[in-house]
């Protein structure tokens, strides 16, 4: 059975100057298997991830003919059924630690916050289960890390505290948005590496938002392309270089390569028949 | 003859009661009209390198030549006429209270220069933006026109040299595209001197001639562009960057 099912996803934002659909009809399945979703800023990606957590603030609104999380109705679940569900059975890793961390609050702090009023378990206990966590994603010296602020840590490190924060709780769901954005190429490697072991390890479903098509197809089994709110096109990853459609393959085409030409680089045609609508 | 050298450049920062190291003993040279790149992980004080030229960090050891002349402090006008700089975020860098026509307008008036109206509107067609944007704020333009709105801005003084800090990586990759092929186009007809900083191997590869690599605020390799296109680098961070870099992904 599919953990995760979507139909005809749609949000609007109701603004004074009309209505705005920043999503506009999305389908798709989730098993436990990573599922990539790309396209350029405002095609919708990000809120496609939060709807799926009613994270959208107003006036934005959800409708979807369906939205099922692992036999449970998320149009109808109650915010109280809600709240159990964030976290525990989906987490979702933000895009940037700089804003996403507390920054006035302990780095161990934030890791066992959740635990403590959750499980109802001892600071003793909270603590060790957090050192677990920040070894898992191969924080080297933990401790210290513990004892840290969000802004004495570097970008990868940040990343890989919210990784560790989400991941506590063993979740059967993680959404990533842009998790690796803010990060050198290099950290950005790691952090990937991490985040496929413990989908790999603990069988977790992944939707995996970003606007880097190269780094989506490596990591995910299957892609949604994204524009103006509307899927374009579903790919295997391992396909994507076969895609048909004349947007993914501009954003393909347009990205410059190394030891290619150096002529102008090919650039969107957006006025298109299929840019339309 | 070199238009920018750099010789022995080091910066350092007074962080409390420690000193930080951001560049150390770094040389290059640029010549006219080449494009020279800098690419680096963060914090390897590529970006550092660009904003010393320009005088926005100390030069604590070494010097650096324009035109075979050494840097006044502060840079002054003659500066400001041969050298501008475009910024990496275009969300910050432009007054977000100014229109762009007074972002535009304003590096004339500094300058005397006259003919503020026909200026301004062949530098917004100059970057492919129509004018009707000219009394525009920039909240009212997207990432990629506003970088346009940046790029236009560094050009009104007709510079020489441009020093670019990673322009692009705020932006969508189809909207990269245009704007590395805007820079390019201005460069051939301008006969424009880049210095680029970069985090990405495959911009620096597509829009330089020479790139060097750093690493903790030093030079660790500089390479011809063949170099990078047949792997055919000497030093092991190279290859790592190199072999991290998401265009090696696709195979």
């Amino acid at each position: 059975m599919s953990l995760l099912t979507v139909k005809n996803l749609r949000v609007t934002f109701d603004t004074e100057a009309g209505k705005v659909e920043a999503v506009r009809g999305v389908n798709f399945t989730l098993g436990r298997e990573r599922l990539g979703i790309v396209g350029e800023s405002g095609s919708g990606k990000t809120m496609t991830g939060r709807s799926i957590l009613r994270l959208v603030r107003k006036p934005g609104r959800i409708e979807a003919d369906e939205m099922t999380f692992d036999g449970i109705d998320l149009m109808k679940a109650s915010e109280r059924q809600m709240r159990a569900l964030r976290g525990p059975r989906i987490a979702m890793v933000m895009q940037d630690p700089k804003y996403s961390l507390n920054p006035v609050m302990k780095i161990g702090r934030q890791l066992t916050e959740g635990l403590r009023l959750r499980e109802k378990i001892s600071d003793k206990e909270a603590r060790a289960k957090a050192i677990a966590a920040l070894e898992a994603v191969k924080i080297r010296d933990p401790e210290r890390v513990m004892e840290a602020w969000p802004h004495e840590l570097s970008g990868g490190m940040g990343q890989r505290v919210m990784i560790a924060m989400m991941l506590i709780p063993n979740p059967d769901l993680l959404i990533a948005d842009e998790p690796t954005s803010a990060l050198d190429v290099t950290v950005q490697a790691e952090v990937l590496k991490i985040l496929d072991d413990l989908v790999k390890e603990r069988g977790m479903g992944l939707i995996f938002v970003s606007h880097d098509l190269r780094l989506v197809s490596q990591f995910c089994d299957r892609v949604l392309v994204m524009y103006k709110g509307r899927v374009v096109e579903e790919v295997e990853a391992s396909k994507l270089m076969e895609a048909k459609h004349p947007y993914t393959q501009g954003l393909l085409n347009c990205l410059p390569r190394i030891g290619g030409g150096r002529g102008p680089l090919p650039s969107l045609d957006r006025s298109a028949p299929w840019a339309e609508a | 003859m070199a238009l920018i050298e750099v010789k022995n450049l080091s910066v350092f920062f007074e962080a409390g009661d420690r000193i930080v190291q951001a560049v150390k003993d770094v040389s290059l040279s640029v010549d006219e009209k080449e494009s020279y790149g800098l690419v680096g992980e963060s914090g390897s004080g590529k970006s550092t390198i660009l904003r010393a030229i320009c005088g926005l960090a100390p030069i604590s050891r070494g010097e650096i030549l324009i035109g075979g002349e050494p840097l006044l402090t502060p840079r002054g006008k003659a500066f400001t006429r041969k050298v501008q700089m475009v910024f990496q975020d275009p969300y910050a860098s432009i007054h977000p209270r100014h229109t762009i026509d007074r972002t535009l307008s304003e590096p004339l008036a500094i300058h005397g220069i006259g003919n503020t109206d026909a200026r301004v509107v062949q530098a917004l067609r100059d970057v492919g933006l129509p004018e009707s944007f000219r009394f525009r704020y920039p909240h009212q333009l997207s990432g990629g026109q506003r970088q346009r709105v940046a790029i236009a801005r560094a050009l009104m003084l007709e510079p020489e040299i441009l020093l670019l800090d990673e322009p692009t990586s705020a932006l969508d990759a189809s909207v990269q595209a245009e704007t590395l092929n805007l820079l390019n186009r201005l460069r051939a007809e301008r006969g424009l001197t880049f210095l680029m900083v970069s985090h990405d191997l495959a911009v620096v590869d597509h829009m330089c001639e020479r790139v060097l690599v750093m690493q903790h605020g030093r030079a660790v390799e500089e390479m011809e562009n063949g170099a990078l296109a047949n792997a055919s680098m000497k030093t092991d961070y190279a290859r790592m960057l190199y072999e991290a870099s998401a265009d090696r992904m696709l195979g």
